[in-house]
């Protein structure tokens, strides 16, 4: 450890975390009267402030991003979704077509964030009992400003997803429940 | 995607398998997460790995997230983690990569700014790694003593002990202070 107790306290007896805690942290000092006119205080507080100085101003100093950090994050993400999402399977007569749930679903939102009041919308491919593998339920959370009545606003993404869902990803919409989880101002 | 929406309801709609939930709650937390690392580490490409390895953990937990901590709670404790494991797995300390900003128009004046800067870096890379940690998320994500106990799961007198000592060392390593 390269503090030692001795080192710690002052000549008058105050700790020296007591001084350091007052400048780091802007706590008062524990006795006023006594700092005021020592000083053994008041020379270690003025070099106390002077070294911490330099800690405040690294703390302050701007933190530059590396620019493609967000894209590299995001690309390992979509991957591991990737891996895990579940698909509605298109018939056809010459193979298959897979549609991922996730497309599904970001379809979904994009379609929902185009109704004026809406602020977010995230979505969510149920489980469906059906046997038919391209028919799927929605369940659809938004965030919507005040001022739209929520249910016209609900009415209105239920209206376009279930129109142009299915158009433009080949799924089959049977229910679409939506859940209106906040309003902003 | 607009700012007003609450890191809860990202989290529930990232917990339902929405990326582009996930990756607004990256964005509004990289940039503190990334200064932890930074901070912790000294190095940016260290950092740079040891902040995609924490999002991508936090994307494979998002299952347990609990919603009973904070966020960057949560976040910061993912970092920690990975910050300090990198830092056991070194061989020496004290690897600064880091460099400061640019120079100002009186290069003597901001030469020794620099200076001094990078020995407060220096003082930092050479903490034991759980004062490090402490001090790190104390003073530069300006974390209070029981948010910084929280991501640390100590109690809150050990980290005010470790803090005290942190600060207590830079100050000695810094300046001539004895």
């Amino acid at each position: 450890m390269a503090v030692t107790s001795q080192a710690e306290r002052l000549p008058c007896g105050v700790r020296l975390e007591e001084l350091l805690a007052q400048v780091a942290d802007g706590a008062p000092p524990a006795d006023a009267a006594h700092q005021s006119g020592c000083p053994y205080c008041q020379t270690a507080l003025r070099r106390l402030r002077r070294s911490w100085a330099d800690v405040t101003e690294l703390a302050r100093e701007p933190v530059n991003v590396p620019s493609r950090l967000t894209t590299q994050i995001m690309e390992r993400v979509k991957a591991l979704a990737a891996q895990t999402a579940d698909f509605i399977l298109l018939g056809h007569a010459r193979g298959e077509t897979r549609v991922s749930h996730a497309v599904v679903v970001r379809i979904t939102q994009r379609l929902a964030r185009t109704i004026p009041g809406v602020v977010f919308a995230s979505a969510r491919v149920e489980p469906h009992d059906s046997p038919l593998p391209d028919r799927v339920d929605l369940s659809i959370r938004l965030v919507v400003t005040f001022g739209p009545a929520l249910h016209h606003v609900a009415d209105a993404v239920r209206t376009i997803v279930r129109r142009q869902t299915p158009r433009l990803t080949g799924a089959q919409l049977d229910n679409i429940d939506i859940t209106i989880d906040d309003i902003t101002s | 995607m607009n700012g007003q929406v609450e890191d809860s309801i990202l989290v529930r709609a990232a917990q339902d398998g929405d990326v582009d939930a996930f990756e607004e709650l990256v964005r509004r937390y990289q940039s503190s997460i990334y200064r932890v690392a930074l901070r912790m580490l000294g190095s940016r490409a260290d950092a740079q790995d040891a902040v995609q390895e924490t999002f991508v953990r936090a994307w494979r937990a998002l299952p347990r997230f609990r919603h009973d901590s904070a966020v960057s709670t949560w976040l910061y404790r993912i970092v920690t983690r990975r910050a300090l494991d990198k830092i056991a797995s070194r061989r020496t300390t004290g690897t600064l990569d880091e460099v400061g900003l640019e120079a100002g128009p009186d290069l003597a004046q901001a030469a020794e700014h620099q200076e001094r800067l990078r020995a407060v870096r220096q003082a930092i890379a050479n903490l034991p790694p759980e004062q490090r940690a402490a001090l790190v998320l104390r003073e530069f994500a300006g974390l209070s003593y029981q948010e910084v106990a929280q991501v640390l799961d100590a109690s809150v007198p050990a980290i005010k002990t470790r803090i005290h000592r942190a600060r207590l060392t830079i100050v000695q390593q810094t300046s001539s202070w004895q």
